[in-house]
């Protein structure tokens, strides 16, 4: 089994492959820092797992080459689990990377990182109905702090693929998932 | 009344009404659908990006960009 971190730049994902691997990779408070991809190893539940941070990408259309390598990478690694690093406080244009990966089949567990900005934002996410949504494990994290890492490294076990269809369903509809 | 993204004033409010339907996918990673909120964060002069805020979070686009996307104002 393989983990791949994706999500959009600057959201965090080098923070969490040094957390989750106890890697030093370059983390630096600008956007499209990785550009290549770096590979690790984790232990999940008593299993050595490898982990992969992917260059940041807006969406799978390729625009440029970090989000060339990041849908090429998602090609070439059917059988893993995809780790959503979403920003809490941009949640929507996450939540639209996070579908379009969901939609491919992959199972996936979205990660609702930067919760503290979030939070100072004044922003509010209902963790539970966005669950039941997606039909994903969905975990709030810190990662400058670790808060939220436990949770979501217990639940990657849980991601399985959901269909889409499924999502739009528990939307509430076509209609009502495209207002909202 | 209708304009261009691009022709949008500096803090003026708008929700997006077309948008080229090539550029669709390019700009809808980025927070930018038919239907969306949008306000002018930011011009810069000589042809310069523009700066919008869209759902509380800031994205540029080119002035190319912008000049394909009709918007609704007051």
């Amino acid at each position: 089994m393989k983990i791949l971190l994706m999500g959009h730049p600057n959201v965090g994902k080098s923070v969490f492959f040094n957390r989750l691997t106890g890697a030093k990779v370059l983390e630096s408070n600008y956007p499209g820092t990785t550009v290549d991809f770096m590979k690790g190893w984790m232990r999940l539940e008593g299993e050595d797992v490898e982990l992969i941070d992917v260059p940041g990408a807006f969406s799978l259309e390729p625009k440029d080459r970090a989000e060339e390598v990041a849908v090429k990478m998602l090609a070439e690694n059917k059988d893993s689990v995809i780790v959503c690093v979403l920003d809490a406080s941009k949640i929507e244009r996450g939540l639209y990377l996070a579908l379009e990966i969901i939609e491919k089949g992959y199972p996936a567990v979205v990660a609702l990182n930067m919760w503290d900005v979030a939070e100072d934002k004044n922003i509010r996410i209902d963790v539970e109905k966005l669950e039941r949504i997606l039909g994903v494990p969905v975990v709030p994290t810190t990662a400058i702090s670790g808060e939220g890492f436990k949770e979501l490294v217990s639940k990657i076990k849980e991601a399985a693929p959901v269909k889409i269809e499924k999502i739009i369903e528990s939307a509430g509809g076509r209609e009502s998932a495209a207002v909202s | 009344m209708e304009k261009k993204l691009s022709e949008m004033d500096f803090d003026e409010e708008g929700t997006v009404k077309e948008i080229e339907e090539n550029l669709k996918k390019q700009v809808a990673g980025m927070g930018i659908r038919e239907g969306k909120n949008v306000r002018m964060a930011t011009k810069q002069p000589i042809k310069g990006p523009v700066v919008v805020e869209v759902d509380k979070s800031f994205t540029s686009l080119g002035l190319g960009i912008a000049d394909k996307i009709v918007v609704e104002v007051e």
